[in-house]
């Protein structure tokens, strides 16, 4: 068919049902993307960090979920606890940077405890207030310690050590009834002795959230990872199946990935993880927008901050055993790197393929369909992983994902 | 500092300020020409944020010439990097035929690809910050990179970069 004009532009491609495309607003619209944050990310488990980030009593971490700074500590008693980072005070911020301990004291505090700068007042490991400062010469009796604990937040330290946190006190279930069994398939290799972040980059990328997890959920993509796929692409590749789970989680299968047949690699049989057969490859997409990819050698996490309809901050980890000789750390790192490193082979391609989407998405941009269509028998060039997570946005939403003016029916293409 | 010294010196400071027109000029060959074979190049950090030295990149001689080969093969941005140094310190070791040497960069994008191209070609923007530690082999009046360390002191790459540094 010629180029089209304005009208067949907008008329449905093929024989394509709702379900098989979605309307890029729910990649652009300033609306849809504060109901995000409000119906989505502020009820649902979100991987803020990793334990091992925060290895000694009184070390802490920083982050933020829907706009809402969070702090993760963690006690005395070796727990991890999660806290909004606000003083009850006045509303400032009481940890400013990314990490550290509470050991040592602040100018404005003592040790062993959270000090807000402002005004000096300080809690506890547990968020208890430890200290107002002049606190019976201000409030006599009519305020006490007592009644202004920071405020806690659910938090759970699980699938290979990553902390959690929810910043609906109402949750339903905890992470792993959340989780519905996708991380199964990985389980013994992340949870049978204690992982290690051993890289952390972070990218801010003019793109919807969406976009980056849709790069993820889909392998269609591996034709612009044109060396890659010239060089080390077997039958066994195209051979894997996207495996829905409930509340839009999804994993890819494994295959035994022949890494000595991609020029300018080397077989990385030699490590792997506990009970993991060398060289497999797993993939796990959790909704609403991170990924967990364990592949040979080391895991690979990506968390997602929605900074906007057109803006995502995507915090890159990688992971391996925390009990690695250095020899051992070395390997997982170079394997790491070289695809998915900041100067590595793929992920450099990923973002620019994501940023172009972004960049044709623009607030106020003519809405477009965006097609998931593809059908395979659920194999990896299958778009199932996609229409699987926009079903479950929709019901999150009560929109359609193909057309979000609309209330969510369940997809015809599913 | 003897005259011999002072020129050794100059070899290094010229070795740097080469290596960084010819990465500049996308001139891998050369920049390899400047290179001894047992070159060990990585590109590091420090992230505060873990707690931790990373490493973001790491070749030996023959593993970045075969990087660097492919590059025609890669997706890329095509945004030249443009590399502003400084030489800070040189520190010989004549007995060896060794020297070291710590040097500021700043680098840009000159933004040909960028987001949108009607936009931003044209435009520069600053990519990294940090620090080459560069070791070399002195011979035959020529200094060769033995080791070059781009420690980088950002650690939002975004989009990230399959051009070294």
């Amino acid at each position: 068919m010629p180029a089209r004009n304005h009208r067949q532009w907008n008329d449905v491609p093929g024989v394509l049902k709702p379900g098989e495309w979605v309307d890029s607003r729910i990649y652009s619209d300033p609306d849809i993307y504060e109901e995000e944050l409000e119906k989505i990310f502020k009820k649902v488990w979100i991987p803020v960090c990793h334990e091992s980030e925060l290895p000694e009593p009184y070390d802490f971490r920083t982050s933020s979920i829907a706009r809402e700074p969070v702090i993760v500590v963690r006690g005395t008693d070796n727990q991890i606890r999660a806290f909004l980072n606000v003083c009850p005070h006045r509303g400032m911020m009481i940890e400013r940077r990314p990490s550290g301990s509470f050991k040592e004291a602040q100018p404005s505090g003592n040790p062993k405890h959270m000090t807000c700068m402002f005004h000096g007042w300080m809690f506890d490991m547990k968020g208890n207030c430890a200290f107002i400062t002049r606190g019976e010469d201000g409030y006599q009796d009519r305020l006490k310690k007592e009644n202004v604990g920071l405020r806690r937040l659910r938090c759970e330290v699980v699938f290979g050590g990553f902390v959690w946190v929810c910043l609906n006190d109402q949750v339903p279930s905890g992470v792993e009834e959340w989780a519905a069994g996708c991380f199964d398939c990985i389980r013994e290799a992340v949870d049978t002795e204690p992982l290690e972040v051993f890289h952390y980059h972070k990218a801010i990328i003019g793109t919807n959230y969406k976009l980056w997890h849709d790069t993820n959920s889909e392998f269609y993509h591996d034709y612009m990872h044109y060396h890659n796929r010239v060089t080390g692409f077997n039958d066994e590749y195209f051979a894997r199946k996207n495996v829905g789970f409930p509340n839009g989680h999804v994993n890819v299968n494994s295959f035994t990935v022949k890494y000595e047949e991609y020029e300018g690699f080397e077989s990385r049989e030699t490590l792997s993880f506990p009970g993991f057969p060398p060289n497999q490859w797993y993939m796990i997409d959790f909704f609403p927008g991170m990924n967990f990819n364990l592949r040979g050698s080391a895991l690979r996490c990506d968390i997602v901050t929605p900074l906007g309809p057109d803006k995502v901050m995507i915090e890159f980890r990688g992971l391996g055993l925390k009990s690695d000789t250095p020899e051992e750390r070395r390997i997982r790192i170079d394997h790491h790197n070289s695809i998915w490193g900041p100067f590595g082979r793929n992920l450099h391609e990923d973002l620019i393929g994501v940023a172009g989407q972004g960049s044709t998405m623009l607030p106020g941009s003519e809405p477009r369909r965006i097609l998931h269509g593809r059908h395979e028998d659920e194999f990896i060039h299958d778009e199932i992983g996609m229409r699987h997570f926009y079903d479950e946005w929709g019901k999150w939403m009560d929109r359609s994902p193909s057309n979000p003016m609309e209330k969510y029916m369940a997809a015809a293409a599913e | 500092m003897n005259a011999n010294g002072t020129v050794t010196i100059d070899t290094v400071k010229d070795t740097v300020y080469r290596s960084c027109l010819l990465l500049d000029d996308e001139n891998w060959d050369g920049f390899l020409e400047l290179c001894h074979e047992s070159l060990d190049y990585s590109i590091t950090a420090f992230s505060p944020e873990i707690n931790r030295d990373m490493i973001y990149f790491s070749h030996d001689y023959n593993g970045l010439k075969t990087l660097l080969e492919q590059l025609p093969k890669h997706n890329t941005d095509h945004s030249p990097l443009k590399r502003h140094v400084s030489v800070y310190t040189v520190d010989l070791d004549e007995k060896n035929g060794a020297a070291s040497s710590v040097s500021s960069f700043v680098v840009y994008q000159n933004m040909l690809d960028g987001i949108n191209s009607h936009l931003d070609s044209g435009e520069n923007r600053l990519f990294l910050i940090g620090k080459y530690y560069d070791k070399f082999k002195l011979d035959s009046g020529r200094a060769r990179l033995m080791e070059r360390q781009a420690r980088l002191d950002t650690r939002r790459l975004d989009k990230g970069s399959h051009f070294i540094i």
